[in-house]
């Protein structure tokens, strides 16, 4: 009870600094709430929330050729708590980048704040909330904010959303806001509605083994156009038609999205009055499985999909003299079109990373495109166990293959403008065609094995060359007690562009399910550059508890992209320490 | 760095004295699309039910999850206990899920939390990261995965 009477006087302190008034009442119930579970015979709610830092310490290294940076030291910090009583729901998220946010991170994350923040009443079938919120229509091509801390992006819509289901066959939402960028949100109103409708049991289908489900979206972006007579409204309305459909072992899939004439950022990086089209993006997926075996098959195809909450990105002067657009920190994007291609865990694996053409680009007369069209195939299959190539405990395959393409048709640099075909292909992206074994061989020991075949056209992302790459990797875990294991993985890749060939090895020592240790290194030995043919040694560690998680890292980070699901963001090469922490409560 | 170290004191106060022993009121969606609660579908009494956070892309969640499956039928029929693998792919790789699951025969109750609500609501940073709950009390968190250590996990669920 003292603890709880500190505590609720140092929530009120901490309360007073700021000037929101939601945050001031969700504060002081949160510190009630931490009283109130010091005292278990009355229900006064429940308190909950999370802790996350990152902490960076960036040296000089010649080696690397890069120089100190002006703040050595930068930390990434998290901190979210949440009060719930009865339907009600309050939370907040604090965020403090200080003294500087960790390097190449958006500049509009800087200094202390809070980040998010929001106000929730839910009962059995209305969801109303207030404040911050994340959402997701259908597979996102229309609207998805998210958060991903790794990658900088907190793109929450900050408004008010309500959602409703009548019964179990209906879900309904409704939303309006404004888009997180930094601590302000972006000049564009935000307006959707999205509808899944599960007709399974209106049509009897449980009994035949099939199942079907609908869904409907509609987002409409409202900003103010500074110049006159637009050629395009300054409501921009988009839609979505969604089904999946189940035949026993067997589904398909599929959305149409369709988003109205609206103006291209040209190659000057401003928003064109006469460049001015409409964008959609087709996806098809289906799939079969039985047992032991099951195959996927995904289509896609996306013509000018490049949708922002304000249709002119925000530009910053860098320290190299240049000038960074908001999109390189992946700011203010509404939608969210992935590169449907393999998550890679292999480290060289990550190297030739191909994103989605989800715009618009003119890159110069030779370099044009409007989008990207392809597919990607997976397949896997279970060897039984005391088969001939399944052995003693069996064996598990992966194949995926995934190629993609430009838009196939005739485009003009000047002025710009394109005409395509919907089928077909034009000049090919990029490809990953992957294999992967992994297998328990004894009671001691798990091996695995992949081989990756990858092109890359770097030309129409940097102007850079074609890139071919064939990748191995092979790894082995050994038990040398239940939980002590240690487990070894080495890759090499050989390529004919981007810092060419590369080895790899990783050795991990698991002391138990608490403590582990590592080493790892990629040594670029193939480069045409000498000053290019550098190892990136890293080493460190973690020690986890139930909900509680600490690890050290002290090594060289390659320069390129950093990705997660699909999505990447560029980090400069850099040298240091860190340190990262987090928990939940 | 006075700044920094106020914010850190500030931070750590809360977390010391309180700690989240209950599941959140959230809702995920099954293989069908099915809104599924994660508190009151998932409430039979006295039942231990092991909630895996995985994703098609995270290599120890994949051993962890094909670890267990080799115990899945002794230890679900000893314990009373059912494993609920919650994927967080999202829609870049969540064409993975169904195959994947079906390809490996996983005996598990699979669901999808695609934009992350309920991973959020927990505050989990890394994956794979497992919950043991018992009549909706949170009892045991496990985070991360070395090979082996599910029998770690299988001595603490028979403790309850």
């Amino acid at each position: 009870m003292v603890i709880a009477k500190v505590l609720k006087k140092r929530c009120i302190n901490l309360s007073r600094n700021y000037k929101i008034n939601l945050l001031f009442l969700t504060l002081f119930i949160s510190c009630y709430g931490a009283v109130a579970q010091e005292d278990q015979k009355k229900d006064y709610g429940r308190l909950y929330g999370g802790i996350e830092s990152n902490l960076n310490y960036y040296m000089e290294d010649s080696g690397l050729g890069v120089q100190q940076p002006e703040e050595p030291f930068r930390s990434n910090n998290y901190f979210n708590l949440n009060y719930t009583y009865k339907k009600l729901t309050a939370g907040f998220q604090i965020e403090s980048y200080e003294p500087n946010a960790l390097l190449n991170y958006n500049p509009k994350f800087n200094g202390t704040d809070f980040g998010t923040y929001f106000i929730k009443y839910q009962s059995e079938k209305f969801e109303v909330r207030l404040g911050h919120f994340y959402e997701q229509f259908g597979s996102g091509l229309l609207l998805r904010t998210w958060e991903d801390r790794a990658l900088g992006i907190n793109s929450a819509l900050r408004g008010g959303r309500i959602k409703y289901s009548p019964n179990s066959n209906f879900d309904f939402t409704l939303l309006y806001g404004r888009q997180r960028s930094g601590f302000e949100v972006t000049d564009g109103d935000i307006y959707g509605f999205d509808a899944d409708i599960f007709l399974g049991e209106y049509l009897n289908l449980y009994e035949k083994g099939q199942d079907l489900s609908l869904g409907l979206s509609y987002v409409g972006r409202y900003e103010k156009v500074d110049f006159d007579n637009p050629h395009f409204n300054e409501l921009t309305n988009s839609y979505s038609f969604r089904f999946d459909y189940i035949y026993n072992s067997f589904y398909i899939n599929g959305e149409a999205n369709y988003k109205e004439e609206d103006g291209i950022i040209d190659s000057q990086g401003s928003l064109s009055n006469d460049f001015v089209e409409p964008g959609h993006a087709f996806l098809l997926n289906m799939g079969y499985s039985s047992l032991n075996y099951g195959i996927d098959v995904t289509l896609r195809r996306v013509e000018n999909m490049q949708y922002l909450s304000e249709r002119e990105p925000q530009t910053f002067p860098n320290s190299l003299g240049d000038v960074n657009s908001s999109l390189d920190f992946l700011d203010g994007i509404l939608n969210f079109v992935p590169a449907l291609t393999k998550q890679h865990h292999s480290q060289l694996a990550n190297i030739n990373v191909y994103q989605a053409l989800s715009g618009v680009s003119f890159l110069d007369p030779e370099l044009m495109g409007a989008g990207e069209t392809g597919g990607q195939i997976d397949f896997f299959y279970s060897f039984e166990e005391k088969s001939t190539l399944g052995g003693e405990y069996g064996t598990n395959l992966s194949i995926n293959l995934s190629s993609w393409y430009n838009l196939p048709g005739t485009y003009t640099f000047n002025p710009p403008n394109y005409d395509v075909d919907f089928f077909g292909v034009g000049n090919k992206f990029f490809h990953d065609y992957n294999i992967e074994l992994t297998k328990k061989i004894s009671e001691d020991w798990h091996i695995g094995a992949s081989y990756i075949d990858q092109f890359m056209d770097y030309r129409f992302i940097d102007g850079r060359e074609i890139v071919n790459a064939d990748i191995i990797v092979a790894d082995a875990t050994y038990n040398f007690t239940e939980t002590r294991s240690i487990r070894v993985e080495l890759e090499k890749m050989w390529s004919t562009g981007n810092r060419k060939d590369w080895a790899g090895g990783t050795v991990e020592y698991n002391l138990n399910e608490k403590f582990s240790f590592y080493v790892w290194d990629i040594y670029n030995y193939g480069s045409d550059k000498p000053d290019e043919r550098v190892h990136y040694l890293n080493f460190g560690g973690s020690y986890r508890k139930g909900r509680h998680r600490i690890a050290v890292n002290y090594g060289r980070q390659r320069g390129g992209l950093v990705c997660v699901g699909g999505v990447c963001r560029f980090v400069p090469e850099s040298s240091g320490f860190s340190l990262s922490f987090n928990t939940s409560f | 760095m006075k700044k920094l170290l106020i914010f850190a004191i500030l931070f750590y106060l809360p977390f010391i004295a309180i700690s989240q022993d209950k599941l959140p009121n959230i809702n995920v969606k099954d293989l069908k699309n099915r809104t599924v609660n994660i508190k009151s579908d998932f409430s039979e009494k006295d039942k231990i039910y092991v909630f895996s956070f995985w994703a098609t892309w995270c290599m120890p969640c994949l051993k962890e999850l094909e670890a267990i499956k080799e115990h899945y039928n002794e230890w679900s029929e000893e314990l009373n206990m059912e494993l609920v693998a919650i994927s967080i792919d999202d829609s870049r790789t969540k064409k993975r899920i169904r195959p994947l699951v079906n390809g490996r025969n996983w005996p598990y109750t699979v669901l999808h939390d695609e934009n992350q609500t309920l991973k959020r609501a927990l505050s989990i940073v890394n994956i794979p990261y497992t919950l043991v709950v018992k009549n909706n009390d949170i009892e045991y968190i496990f985070n991360g995965y070395s090979q082996g250590s599910e029998e770690e996990m299988y001595k603490s669920l028979k403790k309850l």
